[in-house]
């Protein structure tokens, strides 16, 4: 790779460095069990590693618990769970949301310190990787319609698919494409996440790359003009690192509300 | 090599026809989102909740075509 970074053409420099961005993103074997074909990824560490840090912040905020939280830090994660628990699963589910919050507040902070953790130079959210999203839609999904037969009944779950109140021959109808919509959600969670995560990272990184590529063909001697590309793509940089720290917190509420969105549309009698 | 070229750039194309009308749809969505929030600050929060609701059945299209993209 010495090569590359001593050419004077940044389009040069970049058709080369491109590839080898787009393969840190991939989820190869951080370390491979033998040659059995199972390992840890670069995502499943990430992954552990955030599981370590919710449980940690959560343990040290929840030791000691006081009627009027006098830390700071306390404070601040009884903020979070508050903001979960009213806004996501009292103004969403409404009546009997109690029993959801801890799961939606799980999937919350999972997500939003995943998404965090992203946004570190060369760390990896593990929420871009397409597994780990599957994993965590699966979750929702397999929830909300537990949920939904336990308070519907498996038949009466089925039939509550379709709206009532229509008239009788539109109900196969309607229900089919109810049906394709519910079972589409799995997917659509998924591939929100796992696409909004990817490619704004993979955005960040380009504009990394187009930044460092421009100075250096400068630095090599290449046209003084690049110089003043490079500071236009520094500011993109920039304004795009703001735009992911609002699309890391956005996305985790998105997938919250959403879940909660779902249960309540299993859960409620309509 | 030139149909492998052909066919990635027809599906970024198709894509990208495919992620017209869900960004028509959540727009309509947002606008009707903040008219309303403005005309009733005090129903912020359940128009919101509808708000993120219909954009996500709208941005299902779009994923649709992210995943077909792959896929193909």
């Amino acid at each position: 790779m010495e090569s590359a970074l001593t050419l004077t053409n940044p389009i040069e420099m970049l058709s080369e460095l491109v590839p080898e961005l787009q393969a840190s993103f991939d989820s190869g074997f951080l370390i491979e069990f033998g040659n059995s074909g199972y390992g840890i990824t670069q995502y499943m560490a990430y992954a552990c590693l955030v599981w370590v840090i919710v449980l940690a912040i959560v343990m040290v905020a929840g030791r000691k618990l006081t009627l009027v939280p006098n830390s700071k830090f306390v404070n601040m994660v009884e903020y979070g769970y508050q903001m979960v628990r009213n806004s996501i699963g009292e103004g969403t589910i409404g009546h009997g949301y109690k029993k959801h919050v801890p799961l939606l507040a799980t999937l919350f902070f999972f997500i939003l310190i995943s998404n965090f953790i992203g946004l570190i130079p060369g760390a990896k959210a593990a929420t871009g990787s397409i597994q780990i999203t599957w994993a965590l839609s699966i979750v929702a999904f397999v929830y909300f319609n537990y949920w939904g037969v336990k308070a519907h009944g498996g038949w009466g779950y089925i039939k509550s698919i379709a709206p009532s109140g229509l008239p009788a021959p539109m109900v196969p109808i309607i229900w089919v494409f109810e049906f394709v919509s519910l079972v589409i959600r799995v997917l659509t969670l998924a591939v929100r996440l796992y696409g909004n995560m990817f490619a704004g990272h993979m955005a960040l990184g380009v504009f990394a790359l187009f930044t460092s590529t421009f100075i250096l063909s400068v630095v090599n001697g290449g046209m003084p003009a690049f110089g003043g590309l490079s500071i236009i793509w520094l500011l993109f940089e920039i304004f795009m690192y703001a735009l992911e720290t609002l699309v890391a917190f956005l996305q985790a509420y998105v997938f919250t509300i959403l879940t909660a969105v779902y249960i309540n549309l299993a859960t409620s009698s309509h | 090599m030139e149909t492998t070229i052909v066919l990635a750039a027809l599906k970024l194309v198709g894509y990208g026809l495919g992620a017209i009308g869900p960004g028509i749809g959540i727009g309509i969505a947002c606008y009707g989102c903040c008219v309303g929030t403005a005309r009733q600050p005090e129903l912020a929060g359940r128009l919101f909740t509808n708000f993120i609701l219909g954009a996500a059945l709208a941005e299902a299209l779009a994923l649709l075509g992210f995943v077909l993209v792959f896929i193909l």
